[in-house]
């Protein structure tokens, strides 16, 4: 009797416990959103690096030492990454141009790809099955690059005071020939009548240097929780063990180092995987002659996109293709490269994609969490719906993630009694 | 100014009491237990990082026959049976351990199911130690994990000579009973 009473006790105590501590977290979180993209990149930073913390102790170096060593490393290739980055993103007036340049040479790409002279002209015989449909996609791509009302008339301030050259003037009045309804005015008028345009306007009107601030102040934290979660020697999961009944003790443990096991594998496997795609990506487009700061963005975006399956290549792709378009003038450094730029690009992604998997899959094992490929459709199709491209790069890792804690979490359940 | 002084003095006792004096017994506990016995303080003070401190009350199972081996535990203070089922589906006690002894040892090899079960014979606060973090120590520090290993493999060794040895005799006590009755 009195133990039953004791249990009953516990039991609520336990239970409000467990609520108490919900609404506690499912608050903070709410509140504290900003802070969370910082903490879990610090997190995966510091768990992608425990192997390498390893390594550097196995090799007599202090934690304390490694821990230093490591984040200097991120630090010195964020910094030298960063620059390079920040170096090709484009003022205002260059993003403008750039847009001009592009439509113009999407236009003539475009046209030659049909065969016409003019957009009115008849073309060849690709022109005459599906020049329509074409037409009408080509439009909307078209009416997605052209300027708005505001974006023309300080583009007009510029050629005012005489700051275009005369190829990117020619450009824009080769344009403005087919005049075409920009995308942004139906959107800017669909915002206005959402209430959601005074919003826009009060980030935009925000400085930079303000947001970058604000960036700042939220991602600060990154370093910290990276340094915290390697000096800790296994007092986190220590704490979580000391509030499991005994019962479940060795059930618990053996849960977490599994899932942490299978986890860790996938994803360093995956990181391995997409640095290589990058690199790769990388080193041939400056083989074929791109510059190296466009090189290395593209490396980038090719590289963290293709940890997204089957449309992350494509997005690699489609990133080269574009700035091969716009690109002119450019010098392979090896002779039987191709000149034309675009061919270049699509060997260059081509060779990154067999190489990846002809070599870089079967070298990360560790990646093999099968999921079945409608599974993968959907979750980077709901991915893109719920987050847009972050949540298509984090859909299939969380779906991993999910499936190998529940998995196992199953398979020990039953191996240690708890369930049948 | 005295003030500042009992402060600090409070801290320090505080501090002190809070991080070595635990650390110390669990080392003098590590340092009793054969298996652990040839190991400096110092890496004694590592392996105690990821020693948890469980306590179980009486007729609770530490782990039950069958139940894949993940942990080995030392019994810091109380009374454990090892126990094994029966065909009447009774508890047999095979020995029972007391305070510095250690069980489910074989967990450190390999997740394979436990030979028998542990019951808590008087309330007990006994350490767990498990084999991932063991296998984690052979990686960070090879030296003390190699030792620890080694000492496994020497006491397993010796169980098993023992064994081969029981076997023997009891080989040899059923050739005599054969002859007995071949001469009856």
């Amino acid at each position: 009797m009195k133990n039953s009473e004791r249990l009953n006790r516990s039991r609520i105590f336990y239970f409000s416990l467990l609520t108490f501590f919900i609404i506690v977290f499912g608050y903070l979180l709410v509140v504290l959103q900003d802070l969370l993209l910082p903490v879990l990149m610090g997190t995966l930073a510091a768990y992608i690096s425990l192997p390498a913390i390893n390594y550097l102790r196995r090799n007599r170096i202090p934690k304390a030492l490694a821990i230093l060593i490591l984040l200097g490393a991120f630090s010195f290739l964020i910094f030298v990454l960063g620059q390079k980055i920040v170096s090709v993103i484009p003022s205002e007036k260059e993003a403008l141009e750039l847009r001009i340049q592009l439509q113009y040479k999407l236009n003539e790409n475009f046209l030659a790809f049909l065969g016409k002279e003019d957009f009115a002209n008849e073309g060849n015989i690709i022109d005459d099955i599906v020049g329509d449909e074409l037409d009408q996609m080509f439009e909307s791509v078209n009416s997605f690059l052209a300027f708005d009302k505001s974006e023309v008339i300080e583009f007009q301030n510029y050629i005012d005071s005489s700051l275009v050259s005369e190829r990117i003037m020619f450009f824009y009045s080769d344009n403005l020939k087919h005049t075409i309804l920009p995308a942004h005015d139906i959107e800017e008028e669909n915002l206005v009548e959402n209430g959601l345009l005074p919003l826009v306007s009060k980030i935009k009107s925000t400085s930079r240097i303000a947001i970058f601030l604000n960036a700042i102040s939220t991602w600060i934290i990154l370093p910290f929780v990276f340094i915290f979660i390697l000096i800790d020697e296994g007092e986190i999961k220590n704490f979580f063990l000391s509030i499991v009944p005994n019962r479940y003790f060795e059930m618990t443990f053996a849960t977490f180092t599994n899932v942490d096991q299978a986890i860790g594998n996938y994803l360093r496997g995956t990181l391995l995987q997409s640095s290589l795609v990058g690199l790769t990506i990388f080193l041939g487009l400056l083989f074929i002659g791109f510059n190296i700061q466009a090189a290395i963005l593209i490396g980038i975006v090719a590289g963290i996109s293709n940890a997204i399956p089957f449309l992350g290549p494509v997005i690699g792709l489609g990133t080269g293709i574009l700035y091969a378009m716009i690109v002119e003038g450019i010098d392979p450094m090896l002779p039987f490269m191709p000149d034309n730029p675009l061919i270049g690009v699509l060997m260059v992604v081509l060779t990154a994609q067999f190489l990846d998997n002809a070599i870089f899959q079967p070298l990360v094992l560790g990646k093999a969490v099968n999921l079945h490929p409608l599974v993968v459709v959907i979750g980077v199709t709901g991915g893109s719906i719920v987050g847009g491209f972050w949540g298509m790069l984090l859909a299939i890792p969380t779906i991993v993630i999910l499936k190998v804690v529940i998995s196992t979490l199953y398979r020990q359940a039953k191996e240690y009694y708890i369930i049948y | 100014m005295e003030e500042e002084i009992k402060t600090k003095n409070l801290w320090k006792d505080y501090s002190r009491e809070l991080t070595s004096n635990k650390d110390k017994t669990l080392v003098e506990i590590l340092k009793k237990i054969p298996l652990l016995s040839k190991l400096g303080k110092r890496e004694l003070k590592t392996i105690s990082k990821f020693a948890y401190e469980r306590t179980f009350e009486a007729n609770e199972f530490v782990f039950q026959t069958g139940q894949p081996g993940a942990a080995m535990f030392i019994i810091k203070e109380g009374e454990v049976k090892i126990v094994k089922e029966n065909s009447d589906e009774e508890y047999v006690e095979i020995i029972k351990l007391s305070t510095g002894d250690i069980f489910g040892e074989l967990a450190l090899l390999d997740s394979s199911p436990r030979s028998a079960g542990a019951l808590v014979f008087k309330p007990t606060k006994a350490i767990a130690i498990f084999r991932e973090d063991l296998n984690k120590l052979l990686e960070t520090h090879p030296d003390i994990g190699g030792k620890i290993m080694m000492h496994l493999a020497i006491i397993t060794g010796k169980r098993l000579k023992d064994t081969t040895n029981q076997l023997i005799e009891m080989e040899n006590e059923m050739n005599l009973l054969r002859k007995k009755l071949d001469e009856k």
